[in-house]
């Protein structure tokens, strides 16, 4: 059912109006009946949750042991302490966890409701088309909302929706409100899985809008390095999540025919929006006949660990930012080296002037004669055009303001380096723990192979140079040393394709839930990595190449875009890039993160036939049970990475991260010494069955590269794997830990329900194994397991664990 | 003469300040001497001691001592490769932290759970988190760093000895030889 809005007033009574507050019409193409849970509500989901944390016990990390948020602080927590208000060290992290994941959807439904006004205005209301081959569109506002939109001002309940309820989860913030740790970590999975629900909307919102691909494995490569931005034409450099400006600055220099003489590089999340502009369907036909494939003339100029490093390589002329993951220094960075700032966000104005209502050419006056460091244009046409007119022309003006070179001189670089004294206050504050003064003192030797090899490890958060009581630029001595690296640094990546298509979902549905497709690997998120980029092309390649299906988004995507086979080829080159086995799949920017929690809903419906409308906990119960996916943030910084997998937790999605990942606090770790945790309903009569910790956790902090894939390949075992499924997942477990490890993992056993589920390479030794050292019984004649698994194998076993979903009582 | 370990007792990540209870940087016949009194020790290594293996041969010194080893992350590697696997136990030590804060676990051998941990090798920051959990959420297990940072969240830890190596070495040596007496 849909609900209208609207009013109307009786003429003929004076002073009198009767609001009506829905008309509620049938939606006839929709036959599918509502489900329980249309807009939940806080509590509504709450059971579902404390399911998650009875067997995922919560675990904190707190960061700090103290309360500072009322005026009887500081608190100390620590221990069994509680503050003044009553609250414990738990609830404290829950709270802080739930205030963390808030930031993050509101930073993403934000977005979503700037897009929605911002294209209502621009193009009016369109219609959502997602081609003939995505029926199943919007999965997630469809559970969540059990509203099927039409058309993009469907979306305006969904998004009130969302801002309601992060109203009321925000107020539960406050002191002498919520109490309890559960209760904390159950509003934060509310409040995440609308994050969910907002990327969705924003994500369709920009696809629609600005004529995205839409599931088409075949998008276009494009340009992505700061190397391909070309020194000789003007360079904007637009930053942020949200296209709007950035968009507008791409029509500007397509209509007035200026691509010969600007270059558009985009950075983060912009960057992956950009390059999707004009690729999809054909429509709205203003953008199909104005800009088509426009979004292949822009540039990735590189994700959000490169910006500090984009602009020591003096890469760019003119900067727009629009919102989220800016840091917040940009300006400092940029008016030393007279590159003008355009902030074209409410979110993100800098402490500039308001210049919106003023005209054009004066403002770009301004910029380009450095009367001011930058302007705030909150109108993305306007602002999109005074940010090419400004960097075309302040280029030469840049140039003769200031010294030829923009990097530190042979004797600047010499003296720097000289001048450590070797007292590593770099180092201690260094996030990947680089060696800096080492690389310092080589450099002062003329070694400058550590500056070399440690760059692309360096997450350029520039703490080192603050601690220097040297005052060394250290960035700048890394962009002296890789100065042909930056100028070399060209590579392809796959612009992002959007939702999963139906028809994959029909081709890959049984092969996942069956586990004959051994997983679903989604490598998203930031560009904290704990030891270097080439971390994310590692995890993407050992993964793709072994049969699972590898999705990546965000600035994950981008990383792992900079390295190459032994034939040149980045690896979205080296494989396709549908929804299947070996193929790798850039979904988009961060906002395409829900095209990847709603191909499981797509997975529960299509090919299981389960019905998704206001159903949330059916589609996560399903999903948990049945569907091998596993999210990995490898670089997750943000609060928008915590709210993205606590989304994904709640629907049944395990999540690892990197040890920085700490600093989120929280993580949902299972307890295999527990059997009674692991007790799972057989749907077909209501039995419960003790089942294999799969998965084992729900949210897995790893210390490294090869620790973090060997949980990945565990994560993906499902109850629901078949014996072909099975020992195809086991057969990588055990490879990857034979690989990295050098043995066996310890609990390969606990995987095994019947020898048909043992790696064939393996299965002698390990039916030996099984006999000598844990004690089951084996007919060796026939190669059979007698005693010993945790339960046997059933091939009619339909795991759940909501009651609602058994069939037949006993 | 015997290393400082009490030097340089500053957080390793300076902002590191989690509160009024930070932890003490002691010397090593006194960590030593910790160690040797434990009646249920684990050594739980790290992926750093690949940065600087002979940390490696230290570990095993101290397993041969009797003190099972959680080997975290991928370090089992290390181990089999030395030869070394007696009383090692491959485990993360996200899933070991979050182990160790239930008072009813018994422990990776099945035999009961542990009174002193003592972290080593392992990366900075996720090392205090995990000693963080076990602060707040299980204070009956003693928290012993001899790692080369000083660890804010641990009990007992050595100070900042990150940066010279060959003290950092002599003070291990200095605490499995008190650990011996």
């Amino acid at each position: 059912m849909d609900k209208m809005e609207g009013s109307f007033a009786v003429e003929d009574m004076q002073n009198v109006q009767i609001n009506i507050g829905a008309i509620v019409k049938e939606v006839e193409e929709w036959d599918q009946p509502m489900g329980p849970f249309p807009y939940p509500q806080i509590a509504t989901l709450r059971d579902w949750d404390f399911k998650i944390m009875q067997r995922y016990k919560i675990m904190y990390s707190p960061i700090c042991d103290r309360c500072t948020l009322c005026t009887y602080g500081p608190c100390d927590l620590t221990g069994d302490k509680r503050g003044a208000c009553g609250i414990d060290q738990a609830a404290q992290n829950g709270r802080i966890v739930l205030i963390a994941c808030l930031m993050g959807a509101t930073a993403h439904c934000a977005h979503g409701r700037h897009l929605y006004h911002w294209v209502l205005e621009k193009f009016g209301d369109l219609p959502i088309n997602m081609g003939d081959e995505i029926l199943v569109d919007a999965p997630i506002t469809r559970t969540i909302a059990g509203i099927r939109p039409k058309t993009i001002k469907d979306f305006g309940p969904v998004l009130s929706y969302f801002e309601e309820q992060v109203s009321q989860l925000l107020a539960s913030t406050h002191t002498g409100q919520e109490a309890n740790y559960m209760d904390f970590e159950s509003k934060a999975l509310h409040a995440s899985m609308l994050d969910h629900l907002g990327m969705e909307a924003s994500d369709i919102i920009q696809m629609v809008a600005y004529d995205m691909p839409r599931g088409d494995e075949n998008a276009p490569l494009v340009e992505c390095g700061m190397g391909t931005l070309d020194k000789n034409k003007a360079i904007l450099l637009t930053y942020g999540h949200n296209l709007a400006a950035s968009a507008e600055a791409m029509f500007y220099t397509e209509d007035n025919n200026l691509w010969d003489k600007v270059d558009i590089g985009g950075v983060c999340c912009t960057a992956h929006d950009n390059v999707r502009i004009g690729e999809g369907l054909g429509y709205p036909k203003e953008i199909s006949e104005k800009y088509k494939d426009v979004g292949t003339k822009a540039k990735i100029a590189g994700a959000i660990g490169w910006w500090r490093k984009l602009i020591r390589a003096d890469v760019m002329d003119c900067v727009m930012v629009d919102e989220q993951c800016v840091w917040t220094d940009a300006v400092n960075e940029c008016s030393a080296r007279k590159v003008p700032m355009i902030a074209s966000s409410e979110k993100i104005m800098m402490g500039f002037p308001d210049r919106t209502n003023d005209p054009v050419d004066e403002i770009v006056d301004d910029l380009v004669n450095f009367r001011m460091p930058g302007v705030a244009v909150l109108d993305p046409t306007k602002a999109g055009e005074v940010a090419v007119k400004t960097a075309i022309a302040v280029k030469p003006k840049r140039a003769a303001e200031r010294e030829a070179d923009p990097f530190l001189s042979e004797e600047e670089f010499k003296k720097h380096a000289e001048s450590c004294t070797y007292c590593h206050a770099c180092q201690f504050v260094c996030p990947p723990h680089i060696k800096i003064g080492d690389v310092v003192r080589a450099a002062a030797e003329g070694n400058l192979e550590p500056l070399s090899s440690t760059y692309e490890v360096c997450v350029g958060c520039r703490r080192c140079e603050q601690a220097c009581p040297q005052d060394i630029p250290i960035l700048s001595l890394y962009a002296f040393a890789n100065k042909e690296y930056i100028r070399d640094h060209k590579f392809k990546m796959r612009a992002g394709r959007g939702p999963v298509k139906d028809t994959e979902i029909r081709r890959v549905g049984a092969p996942i839930v069956l586990g004959t497709i051994p997983g679903v690997i989604a490598l998203v998120g930031c560009s904290n990595y704990p030891n270097g980029t080439k971390e994310a092309y590692d995890m993407a390649k050992e993964f793709v190449d072994r049969g699972f299906i590898v999705a990546a988004s965000g600035c994950m995507a981008m990383d792992m875009s900079l390295y190459t086979d032994e034939e040149g080829k980045t690896i979205w080159e080296q494989y396709p890039g549908a929804i299947d086995g070996r193929n790798i799949c850039n979904m988009g920017s961060c906002v395409a993160n829900s095209h990847i929690s709603g191909a499981t809903i797509k997975i529960a419906t299509i090919f299981a036939g389960r019905n998704e409308r206001a159903n949330f906990d059916d589609m996560a119960d399903y999903t948990i049970s049945k569907i091998g996916a596993c999210g990995v943030a490898w670089g997750a910084y943000s609060q928008k990475a915590a709210s993205i997998a606590t989304g994904c937790n709640r629907m049944g999605i395990p999540v690892v991260i990197q040890p920085h990942g700490v600093m989120y606090r929280r993580s949902y770790v299972g307890r295999t010494d527990k059997k009674e945790n692991w007790e799972i309903i057989d749907a077909r009569d209501g039995s419960k069955v003790y089942c294999e910790p799969a998965p084992e956790h729900m949210l897995y902090i790893a210390e490294t590269k090869e620790e973090a894939m060997l949980m990945m390949a565990k994560l993906c075992f499902r109850p629901s794997d078949n014996n072909q499924g099975r020992m195809i997942k086991l057969t990588h477990y055990c490879d990857i830990s034979m690989k990295y490890f050098g043995c066996m993992p310890p609990d390969w056993h606990v995987y095994v329900r019947h020898a048909s589920d043992l790696p064939l390479k393996w299965k002698e030794d390990m039916l030996k194994e099984l006999e000598a050292k844990h004690g089951w019984g084996i007919d060796w004649k026939r190669k059979a397991i007698l005693t010993g698994p945790i339960r046997k194998m059933d091939v009619s076993f339909d795991p759940t664990n909501i009651e609602r979903k058994i069939r037949v009582k006993k | 003469m015997a290393v400082d370990t009490t030097k340089n007792a500053v957080p390793f990540e300076m902002a590191q300040i989690p509160g009024p209870e930070m932890a003490k940087a002691y010397n090593t016949k006194v960590i030593g001497a910790i160690l040797k009194k434990a009646k249920r020790p684990l050594l739980v290594v790290g992926a750093e001691l690949f940065e600087d293996p002979v940390m490696f041969d230290k570990a095993i010194e101290i397993g041969k001592m009797g003190v099972p080893i959680a080997a975290t992350a991928h370090t089992i590697k290390g181990f089999i490769e030395r030869g070394y696997t007696e009383n090692v136990h491959m485990i993360g030590l996200h899933p070991l932290t979050s182990y160790l804060r239930f008072k009813d676990w018994q422990g990776l051998d099945g035999e009961g759970h542990y009174d002193v941990v003592i972290f080593m090798g392992i990366f900075y920051k996720f090392a205090s988190a995990m000693f963080s959990t076990l602060k707040n959420f299980n204070r009956d297990i003693k928290r012993v760093s001899i790692d080369r940072y000083y660890h804010v969240n641990a009990d007992m830890t050595f100070g900042n000895l990150a940066f010279n190596p060959d003290q950092y070495h002599e003070a291990v040596d200095e605490v499995i030889a008190a650990m011996a007496k």
